[in-house]
């Protein structure tokens, strides 16, 4: 028995002190002191303390954007003119805060339009970027996609902005649009759709590399080809977590603000310039008219106004409705994750 | 059984290598994208890159404005956001992969970081307005836009610390339980050792975010400063070169404003590529290890 054991844990040679099993001699690997016992009880509250400041974060926001918001509409102290209405704000298309009018339905509208345009583009890429890099490409593209993705989700906002600015906007001037800038949902759009493919085509991966090879391999054993096999088992089969990820994209994209304004055109009365145009086809017209979106005007606007104002509290209740906006697509991928395990 | 319908089969192989191409050109076609993009933004960039502009201080009417309190400020208020976010991050990690168990109370925080880390950060910026520029009387500051960002970095922190931790093999927490360790002694020797370069991953990549966020700082750290430089101290404004690459755009009163933007981007350019091969060489010590 004694052999067994390491010869240096042993105790020195010699007649054994007592009978019994050899003694280890080195010193136990953990102390074992009180305030050994007592740090590991405290560390649990501790750790707990940091997880609800997390949780509580999110209380927080909530309360400070709900309280400035609310001050838009209901007298407060502080305010320093007179409140508008939930009508006037919410249900107006009329944005003129020099002049008391305070609808915020163009950059709801604004929010959007360019949010669904990049979706349009970036979630079909998206998912076939997802389904090449899981199941059709080889190893050293899906190195290269990867990379790609990495490199693409790692360029900050107004980086992309001044790409936008400097390099797409007076292209697309000078293709469609003679003089005239072209600002407006179109490049934004773009732009945007590039800044939140990586998002999908990433979780997109996981969710074609994560689904049973059965499937794909009883599929092809029937005799399908690659692309219908792709098309009709993995795709349905993916689809949940498909749009779980097109949801977590357009979350992202709803609340990019600077590379967006940079090339949005910053317009509160696009509705109503794009009305007037008559000079172009509605389609190039929507593209191409300088308008507003949520973050943008937030960005836009809030460094010009005076804490107090109905104007300043107007802007705060736009951040409180676009965050309520990015909350409620997070259940929504909750919604859809439980509907996957049913 | 009848013969086999050649038109389907030829139909469908046709598009079975149709859609094999279109795979292929929408992969190449975001390849290409990163390309045009990094070369456009490196291009336009590039001559304006020499000591006096990375050395020399910005101007607000002339040209020839340089961005080395930006830089510094870029650098020094991730660095401080970093510093402020790692001890709650870290701490909530551990607190959801070790202690939280796998109930109710689980499901919820992660619910609760997965809504941080969606928040926008124009949200994130409205809330520091309000509570450290307005209320903590901190004005536009480096402080003000340092507590700000660290709500940036708490959730990703928080989310990396908790995966890497689970990554753990249950036989070294099995073992080191075995041979009497505490729950906090095998966390602290275990666990947080083994699950460090994972950790360190995720900071990386949080202060690759950190450094380009921008919409945050324009709120809570300002668009102006320091006069001095070197200028440390917390309570000056602190804008950092993602803000003034915007600002500068933006504002248009400098005459060599794009040129000034294209070496801002450029350098942002450059220092996101250094981050990015840091997360991979870190990526390879994880799987080399696993391996």
């Amino acid at each position: 028995m004694d052999d067994l054991l390491p010869a240096t844990t042993l105790d020195a040679p010699g007649p054994p002190a007592q009978a019994g099993p050899a003694r280890l001699r080195t010193a136990p690997l953990f102390r074992h002191s009180r305030l050994n016992r007592l740090a590991d009880r405290g560390t649990r509250f501790v750790l707990l303390a940091c997880t609800l400041l997390v949780v509580g974060l999110i209380g927080g926001i909530l309360y400070f954007l709900a309280i400035r918001g609310a001050a838009a509409f209901i007298p407060m102290a502080g305010n320093t003119d007179k409140v508008a209405t939930f009508r006037q704000v919410f249900l107006s298309t009329n944005w003129d805060p020099g002049d008391g009018h305070f609808g915020i339905l163009p950059f709801v509208a604004g929010t959007f339009a360019v949010t669904g345009l990049a979706l349009l583009i970036a979630a079909p890429t998206g998912v076939l970027a997802g389904v090449f890099i899981a199941k059709v490409a080889p190893p050293w593209m899906r190195t290269l996609m990867r990379q790609v993705m990495d490199l693409l989700v790692g360029i900050p906002s107004v980086v992309y902005g001044i790409f936008g600015l400097t390099v797409i906007l007076p292209l697309v001037g000078h293709a469609w649009l003679a003089d005239a800038p072209a600002a407006g949902f179109g490049v934004s759009a773009a732009i945007l759709a590039v800044m939140i493919v990586p998002t999908i085509v990433s979780l997109a991966t996981d969710a074609f590399e994560s689904l049973p090879a059965s499937l794909d391999e009883g599929s092809q054993a029937l005799g399908s080809t690659r692309w219908q096999s792709i098309w009709r088992v993995l795709i349905p089969a993916a689809r949940p977590r498909l749009l779980t990820a097109c949801v977590l994209g357009l979350g992202r994209a709803i609340g990019e603000a600077m590379a967006v304004q940079m090339v949005i055109g910053n317009n509160p009365q696009w509705i109503l310039l794009m009305r007037q145009a008559t000079d172009q086809t509605p389609v190039l017209r929507f593209l191409f008219t300088p308008a507003a979106t949520l973050t943008t005007e937030l960005v836009q606007e809030l460094p010009n106004t005076a804490a107090g104002s109905t104007w300043n509290n107007v802007l705060f209740a736009m951040g409180l409705l676009l965050y309520l906006i990015t909350m409620l697509l997070i259940l929504a991928t909750r919604r859809l994750g439980r509907q996957e395990h049913a | 059984m009848d013969t086999p319908d050649f038109k389907v089969r030829t139909r469908a192989k046709l598009a079975d290598r149709t859609m094999h191409a279109v795979l292929w050109l929408v992969a190449l076609t975001f390849v290409g994208v990163l390309l045009v993009f990094v070369g456009a933004i490196l291009k336009q960039g590039w001559p304006e890159l020499n000591l006096h502009f990375l050395t020399s201080m910005p101007k607000t009417l002339d040209a020839g404005g340089g961005i080395a309190p930006e830089l510094l400020n870029s650098l020094y208020l991730v660095a401080i956001s970093l510093i402020l976010a790692l001890p709650i991050g870290v701490g909530a990690g551990i607190y959801m992969a070790e202690y939280a168990g796998q109930g109710r109370a689980l499901r919820f925080f992660r619910l609760c970081v997965e809504t941080l880390a969606a928040t926008p950060s124009i949200v994130l910026a409205l809330f520091g307005m309000i509570l450290f520029v307005q209320m903590m009387g901190w004005s536009f500051s480096i402080r003000s836009g340092a507590f700000t960002l660290a709500l940036l970095n708490v959730p990703v922190i928080t989310r990396v610390t908790e995966e890497s931790l689970r990554a753990v093999p249950r036989e070294l927490i099995e073992a080191s339980y075995g041979l009497g360790a505490t729950k906090l002694q095998t966390i602290l020797k275990v666990a947080l050792p083994y699950a460090a370069t994972g950790i360190l991953t995720g900071v990386v990549l949080t202060a690759g975010r950190a450094f380009g966020e921008s919409a945050i700082l324009v709120f809570t750290a300002g668009t102006n400063t320091s006069d001095k430089f070197p200028d440390f101290r917390l309570s000056v404004p602190g804008e950092t070169l993602s803000v003034h690459l915007w600002y500068v755009t933006s504002d248009g009163t400098l005459p060599d404003a794009s040129q000034i933007a294209a070496g801002t981007a450029a350098v942002m350019i450059l220092v996101l590529l250094v981050l990015n091969l840091l997360v991979r060489l870190l990526d390879r010590a994880i799987r080399r290890r696993t391996r």
